[in-house]
This record gives structure tokens, sequence and C-alpha cells, in this order.
């Protein structure tokens, strides 16, 4: 006679993703009249805020990043499963709703301001949009999940694409975000693409490319894969806080990779960025052993059997797992 | 017959103060304890489990016996992004055993 026993050990967590500049209103850095946003003025527009960092022309020569880069959830940042887009309708109803002090009452009085707790790295272009834009997303989550209520897949899908026409692209990370010390190393400049050399780069709309210092350091996904509080915004939120972990848990103790060095280059996913999504980065990621012995126990005279298991699980990453 | 969990997770602090724990992003704020597995560090966990007993009459007196001598064990590891296994599941490990006990003996 068998009996059956099952263990679980699990992981509850949360995942994010990046952020940036913002426009010059009023700010004191040299070259902020020079950024993508500033030289397109603010996005009145979802439609518009994706014409401003449209990345389609990269396609043309970079074919092969651009289908790595679709199969991550970058890529749809704002919808991610479905259940971001929730998470986004939740913190308005949850969050700015309930805050006496937000100006909130309802999902009508959403501004850009608001969004920024989610959108500092589900869509930090945001912050170069009017507050139209944050209304015609907040809109757009309600109709998609109207249409959700209603079984209507066709609707559904099309406020899913609209949701998904503004993401983390190419400009995001090779642009937008690809100096985080701007007052060192300048601000980020529209027709420039910022990866590993200088030169010219053959594009109308990017002729230029430069180094970015940051392209292959932590730093740059740290910018959203978070340490803590997001202090900078007037309520702040907290999502993941695996560049906390790694700073003070991993490189603290002598850790040497960076983010990139795992989820893109040993992980040959390149662009296609991954986390356990990926069988052969979940396997990597956690040793786990299992040993297990019985015996007859006594207590006292009494006899009673038991079973010892042992579990041993050894975290390979470099950061606290789970987090995002 | 037996079932346990254990969570692993860095606890949110709700609005960065107090003993209460913050569950979406719009009320997070801080860190109460990480009890997620630390990078580069080993986790051990010990389950100690009861096999179960049969009270048989024997020669006119009571006594106990295992009513299986093997248990067939499961550990598994989930990741839960949204806290249950209704949302999104991930078995992310699951290791398997059974073990047994002697029939014989004083």
């Amino acid at each position: 006679m068998k009996f059956s026993v099952t263990g679980t050990l699990a992981f509850l967590a949360a995942t994010a993703l990046l952020t940036g500049p913002a426009l010059a209103d009023g700010k004191a850095g040299i070259g902020l009249k020079e950024t993508i946003a500033a030289k397109s003025g603010k996005a009145k527009t979802l439609a518009e805020l994706a014409k401003m960092y449209d990345s389609s022309s990269c396609i043309e020569c970079h074919q092969d990043k651009h289908d790595e880069a679709q199969k991550s959830i970058h890529s749809r940042s704002i919808y991610g499963t479905g259940r971001t887009a929730s998470t986004i309708m939740s913190a308005i109803e949850n969050g700015l709703m309930e805050q006496p002090y937000s100006g909130v009452k309802s999902p009508k009085d959403v501004k850009v301001e608001h969004l920024m707790g989610c959108a500092k790295c589900h869509l930090p272009q945001l912050a170069d949009a009017e507050d139209s834009v944050a209304q015609e997303l907040v809109n757009t989550l309600y109709s998609w999940k109207d249409a959700q209520k209603k079984k209507d897949k066709v609707a559904a899908k099309q406020f899913e694409d609209k949701l998904k026409s503004v993401n983390i692209n190419c400009l995001v990370c090779h642009n937008r975000n690809a100096i985080t010390h701007k007052w060192q190393d300048g601000y980020p400049k529209a027709g420039v693409v910022y990866g590993s050399k200088d030169g010219d780069h053959p594009s109308d709309k990017f002729p230029k490319m430069a180094v970015s210092p940051i392209m292959s350091e932590a730093i740059q996904c740290g910018q959203c894969h978070g340490m803590g509080p997001n202090m900078e915004l007037d309520e702040p939120t907290q999502c993941c806080t695996s560049y906390g972990s790694y700073l003070w848990a991993y490189k603290s103790e002598g850790g040497q990779d960076s983010c990139q060095e795992c989820h893109m280059k040993k992980s040959k996913l390149g662009h296609n960025i991954q986390s356990y999504r990926d069988p052969a980065m979940a396997k990597a990621a956690v040793d786990f052993k299992m040993e297990s012995y019985g015996y007859h126990w006594r207590d006292g005279a009494e006899i009673k059997p038991k079973a010892v298991v042992k579990v041993e699980m050894t975290n390979r990453t470099g950061h606290s797992i789970p987090d995002g | 017959m037996f079932n346990q969990e254990k969570i692993y997770m860095p606890v949110p602090q709700q609005l960065g103060r107090g003993d209460r724990m913050g569950r979406g992003p719009y009320e997070k704020s801080g860190i109460i304890e990480d009890n997620g597995l630390p990078p580069g560090k080993t986790v051990h966990e010990r389950f100690d489990i009861m096999f179960p007993l049969e009270e048989l009459e024997v020669d006119g007196k009571f006594v106990s016996r295992p009513a299986a001598y093997d248990l067939d064990i499961e550990v598994k590891l989930w990741y839960l992004p949204f806290g249950t296994k209704k949302t999104d599941p991930f078995l992310w490990q699951e290791a398997s055993k059974t073990v047994s006990i002697s029939k014989t003996g004083k």
C-alpha cells in the first residue's frame, strides 16, 4: 500500500520592466533640446506617441534582432499577458481612486502623472505625452476589459493591438534610456542610435550611431528592474526589486556577471530577453536536489515510523528569486 | 496525506510604514523581509513526515502498525507570479521518490 505525499515550495512575486528622461520643461541640463521628445513636442495621441518612438525602420537591417525582441514581453509592456493591463486598472481603482489626495475620483481624472507609477517602466515614453494620451490609454484599457466581458473577441483584439502599439522597443533602450548619467555623458539625441559603436549609421531617420556607456552594464536594466520605492514620484510605487538585490546581495558578494551576460549572451537569447519562461534559463537558475529516507522512530515505547525529506536549493542567478 | 507549503519571496512593506505587507505596486514600498532564494546561497529545507498508523488487535492486545510501508514523496517548486496557482502558475522544478521502511525487525 502506498500513500502520496506532496510538498510545495512556492515563489510569489511580481514582475516589471525600463525609465528615462522627460521633456526640457525648465530643467537645467545642456542638450535636452536635442532629444527625440524635445524635437517632436509632446504627443497628443497614442498614435503620435507610437510614431515618436517608431522603430520600424530598424527592421530593414536588423530583422533578426527585431524578431528576437518581438518574442520578449518587453514588446508588449503595457499589455503583458493581459495581467499587466489588468494590474494597471487595479492601480487606478485600488490605488489612485482610493488615495484621498491623488485627485482621481474616476478613471476620467487620470493624467500622465498618475500613470507614471506604472509607466515609469512599462511605458517610460509616456512622460513625453500630454494628458490626452493618458486618457486614451485608460479608455483603451477599459474598452479592452469591457470587450472581454462581452466576449467580443474582435473588439478585444483591436484594443489589445492598440495597447501593444506602444511598448519597450528598440528606441527606448537604444535612444531614450541609453544614457543614465546625462550631465556626464549628455542627453540622448534624436537621430542617433546608441549601442557599442560610434560613426555613421545608414538610416535616414537615424544617420548616426554612438556608444552608450551603459549598454552592456546592469544599470541599463536597473533603470526599471528596480531597487525599491520609486522615490522620485509623489506617490512612490514599487514593483520588482531585482536590481537592488543584484547590487546588495550579488555584486556585494563578488558576483561579476551583468544582467545582459546571463539574460542575453550566455542564454543565447539575444534581444529575446527572458527569464523563467525560457526552459534553459529556468533550469540553470536553481539547482534543486531532494534526498529522502525512512526509519522506525521510537517515541518511548511507541514505534512511529517516519520519512525524512531534505531539499536543497541553490540560486545560481545574480538576484533573489523570485523577483522581476 | 501530507501537504505542506513554504513560501519564498521578498515581502514588501505597505506604503513604507509599519508591519503590514503591501500587495499591489501602488501600495508596495519597502521590504519587511526578503525570504526569497538569495543569489549564490543554498537554502535547505527538511520535512519530517510520519507514516500513517493503524490499530490492530494481535493476540488480544491492540498494537499500532504502519498502514503503509512505502510513501510516494513529491516536492515541487512553483513560481506563482500572481500569488495563486489559479493564475499563470509555473512549475519550476520537481523531484519525486518512494521512501520505504522495513517490514520486519524487533
